[in-house]
């Protein structure tokens, strides 16, 4: 039965393709544009609304593969403790509580989405390298992380645009962190890897659940049919 | 620890599972190291047993299904550990959550004040005392100022002086511990009946729990319906459904169900409650229609049973109508197995049926009634027609030479042995009616039956043929079929053998016969009243003594003639069988049943065998025969002294030697 639901999303993730491809668009029409800063050629709330699907699908890929990391690496015993690998989070400067999120202005929603996208672009990374690693790292994991690093690089361009569109602010500059959270070269051990990577796609799923509420939340905010409160 | 043993100290029974957790150590060796390494991922103790009858398989792990099968049954409780403890935190929105605890078995710490709540999550520094506390359930609030998603919380309990009661797994964050209300607002409509009326459909729908803010989008929930008929205890669970209606497909009229929903947040484990369930029943307006389908299929099957039963019945009757056999090449009187032997000696009138490998007895009746044809035939004098049916088992058994004891058609005439039943029309005319032929018939025809004991009790007139230790029928009785050439006169005349000569003998003598056939089962002295009757009437003689050569036919169901001393007998010889028999009884046996007495004439030609070879014409276009070689007789009494006759040729006239005869 999870066999079957994993591959009914991946069936979903492939269908799904040309989508990914139309949350680009208004990059292709920025560019085309030599810079402007404005692109017509599709709305904005269908930009939003894209957005909001690429996170949703980032957000099931990324908890299937770390259901099938679970099952796959991780012992009995220690997945009751994952609760506890949130410890090891990183935790970035953005609300959490609910009552927060909703006080919190779109603007402040959308950086805090960028934020997120942003500090998960590298371990994201790192984490490819080290499944490359593993004598026998089941392909599905390996594919799924490497799909949902591509599309976490799509998403961060979407919302960078969502904030030039809604925010009416410049374009950000899209600079990362120089500093390094990995080191590559060092191999740690078998164990030590595999707790460091089951925390990574774990924490990794905290966020992209994150992720998509925020948006979700700002669509909310956007169509001012409900009482977003 | 086993399965009662964890029942004993059920605390908060918990009917869902979470994925991956349970099923194996429930069932292994991790219920003993720790309960709280078990089911649950709250900060509780540990729910050890799962239900494998039920349907959350998403919630059951795959991998480990194949311990459970071990352990049908369980239910999934908390182990209650012996110190104070959390025994669950749920949310129901993804905003508020609560958390409640029980003392264990530290009595004394069970009055409210006595443990109090202690909290941690990353944004704090330090233990934060629980926001609002409800005694009576022994539960904490933690109301949306104090709640943050995607953070880790940790739980602890404090009793008097600081005791503290912390486990490390009581840690969580609030999105996993989402278990959203039931649905609301259950209810169905029918949505079509199918044209058997016996099925229905109905289309479910429902309300998101309002506790739940999916308009909002902040949380995203699928719904699981779960259905069962009345009277059973298993539900059916649909698949995972977004919307919030569902179609239920299939269902029966008049039959009650039940149907309940609960729903999970989207991508997550932890299922909510069921809601309340609903009942569904749909009575059927044509009541007849269930009998009417009863009536129609036990009508068709009775019909059909009638139908096998009349069939198996007539099973033989149908297979004759629908699969006539197909009867085997035969020349009335020869049998083909001499043929192929080349024996021409023996191929007088022996008995067919049996050698060919006995065809089926309805196949025998039938060829049967094609011997009786020929018979009457033959006989217009026949009197008693309906009498030949009886006899023809008989009969034509004697003449097929059916080696077992007859089917039921033979039966008929065999059915007395000892009696000598008058009806024998059917016979050719070498038989009087008043000989009892079917009696010794039968008695021969029976296995093993000492026919010679039974033959002499038969009054004289039995003509019987039939002598044959083994049941092989034996004796052709009717010599009218064939006659033989046994010379040709140089006048041109044909002197034929004596079977047709018999045959006209008997017309006018029919009595005369038996005699001589009574006589041929008798020891030496059938010989002798061969050689009166022989002298009496033209006809060939049976020799008794040619039952001795049987030896030469294989078969014990050929009837072959006595070589020797009658080599011109062919006709019928019921041959005695084989030769194990002893040497006292050959006198008795081995007679044909036909006697066929030495005519004068006969002297002359007589002892010939039925089929000669031509061998030249002479001058005036007469055949010359060459009457085959008379073998000479192994000790039998002389009383029929008959030529020598040379070897037999083997084979008819073909048509190759025909024209090699030609001068």
């Amino acid at each position: 039965m999870h066999l079957v639901s994993v591959m009914r999303r991946c069936v979903w993730a492939v269908l799904l393709w040309p989508n990914l491809l139309t949350s680009s668009v208004p990059l292709d029409c920025r560019q085309e544009q030599g810079g402007v800063s404005r692109c017509s050629s599709i709305s904005q709330e269908k930009l939003l609304d894209r957005v909001i699907q690429h996170a949703e699908l980032i957000y099931r890929v990324s908890e299937e593969s770390c259901s099938l990391y679970e099952e796959t690496f991780i012992p009995l015993p220690l997945q009751f403790q994952r609760n506890q690998a949130g410890y090891s989070c990183r935790t970035l400067p953005i609300p959490s509580s609910r009552s927060e999120v909703q006080q919190i202005s779109d603007k402040w929603l959308l950086h805090s989405v960028l934020m997120l996208v942003q500090s998960w672009l590298e371990p994201l990374v790192y984490l490819q390298t080290s499944l490359d690693r593993y004598d026998a790292a089941p392909e599905v994991i390996i594919n799924k992380t490497k799909w949902v690093s591509e599309k976490l690089i799509s998403l961060e361009q979407g919302v960078v645009v969502l904030i030039k569109e809604m925010l009416d602010e410049g374009l950000l500059n899209l600079n990362h962190s120089e500093e390094a959270l990995f080191q590559y070269d060092v191999q740690p051990e078998m164990v030590e890897s595999v707790m460091k990577d089951y925390t990574l796609l774990s924490c990794f799923k905290k966020d992209a659940h994150k992720m998509e509420a925020f948006l979700k939340l700002l669509k909310c905010r956007q169509t001012e049919i409900y009482n977003c409160s | 620890m086993t399965e009662n043993d964890a029942n004993a100290d059920c605390v908060h029974p918990i009917m869902l599972i979470e994925r991956n957790t349970i099923l194996a150590l429930c069932v292994g060796r991790y219920i003993q190291i720790s309960f709280r390494l078990c089911c649950s991922s709250l900060a509780s103790v540990t729910c050890c047993c799962i239900d494998t009858l039920k349907k959350n398989s998403d919630l059951i792990a795959d991998l480990f299904v194949p311990p459970l099968i071990l352990y049908p049954s369980f239910s999934c409780c908390l182990l209650a550990p012996p110190e104070p403890h959390i025994t669950e935190c749920i949310s129901r929105d993804q905003a508020t959550f609560q958390c409640w605890w029980s003392p264990g078995n530290f009595h004394n710490l069970s009055s409210p004040g006595a443990l109090r709540l202690f909290y941690i999550n990353s944004l704090a520094s330090e233990w934060k005392e629980c926001p609002k506390y409800v005694h009576p359930n022994r539960e904490c609030f933690f109301d949306n100022n104090h709640t943050s998603i995607w953070i880790p919380y940790c739980m602890q309990l404090r009793g008097q002086n600081n005791v503290t009661y912390y486990n490390e797994e009581d840690c969580f964050r609030v999105e996993n511990i989402v278990r959203p209300d039931p649905p609301v607002s259950l209810n169905w409509t029918l949505l079509n009946i199918s044209p058997s009326g016996l099925n229905y459909d109905v289309m479910v729908n429902w309300e998101a729990p309002p506790s739940a803010d999916v308009k909002t989008g902040w949380m995203r929930i699928e719904y699981e319906i779960q259905y069962r008929a009345g009277n059973t205890t298993k539900w059916d669970a649909l698949e995972m459904q977004r919307q919030t209606q569902q179609t239920i497909f299939g269902l029966h009229v008049g039959k009650e169900y039940e149907v309940h929903i609960r729903c999970r947040m989207r991508s997550f484990v932890r299922f909510g409650e069921f809601s309340d369930p609903i009942f569904i029943q749909v009575i059927s307006s044509k009541g007849s229609t269930f009998p009417l389908t009863l009536v129609l299929v036990f009508g068709i099957t009775g019909v059909l049973i009638l139908v096998m039963l009349i069939v198996s019945s007539q099973q033989r009757r149908l297979m004759m109508i629908l699969l006539p056999p197909v009867p085997a090449p035969k020349i009335k009187g020869i049998d083909p197995e001499l043929l192929k032997k080349g024996k021409l000696d023996d191929l007088n009138f022996s008995s067919t049926g049996g050698g060919l490998g006995g065809p089926p007895t309805y196949a025998t009746d039938f060829y049967q009634d094609e011997l009786w044809v020929e018979f009457i035939e033959v006989d217009a004098e026949d009197a008693g027609t309906g009498e030949k049916e009886d006899n023809q088992g008989s009969d034509t058994q004697r003449l097929l030479d059916v080696p077992q004891p007859i089917s039921h058609h033979m039966n008929i005439g065999f059915s007395n042995a000892v009696s000598f039943p008058d009806s024998d029309s059917g016979r050719a005319s070498c038989y009087d009616p008043d000989v009892p032929d079917q009696d010794t018939l039968m008695a021969t025809l029976l296995p093993g039956q000492p026919e010679d004991g039974e033959v002499k009790t038969s009054p004289a007139p039995e003509r019987l043929l039939i002598r044959t230790q083994t049941a092989g029928p034996q004796t052709w009785f009717n010599t009218d079929f064939y006659a033989q050439v046994s010379n040709v006169m140089p006048t041109g005349g044909v002197v034929l053998s004596p079977g047709q000569q018999l045959r006209i003998q008997e017309s006018t003598s029919g009595t005369e016969e038996e005699p001589q056939q009574g006589k041929e089962h008798k020891g030496s002295e059938d010989s002798e009243e061969e050689k009166e009757k022989e002298e009496q009437f033209q006809l060939l003689v049976v020799d008794p003594e040619g039952g001795r050569q049987a030896a030469e036919s294989n078969t014990p169901q050929m009837f072959a003639p006595p070589s020797s001393p009658i080599p011109g007998e062919g006709y019928q010889t019921i041959l005695p069988q084989p030769a194990e028999t002893e040497p006292a009884a050959t006198a008795e046996d081995g007679q044909s049943p036909y006697i066929l007495p030495d005519s004068p004439q006969s002297q002359v030609f007589a002892r010939v065998a039925d089929y000669t070879v031509v061998q030249e014409l002479n001058s005036q276009h007469s055949l010359l025969l060459n009457p085959p070689p008379r073998q000479s007789p192994p000790a039998c009494r002389p009383q029929h002294p008959l030529k020598a006759l040379p070897s037999m040729p083997v084979g008819y006239i073909t048509p190759d030697l025909l024209g090699s005869l030609s001068p």
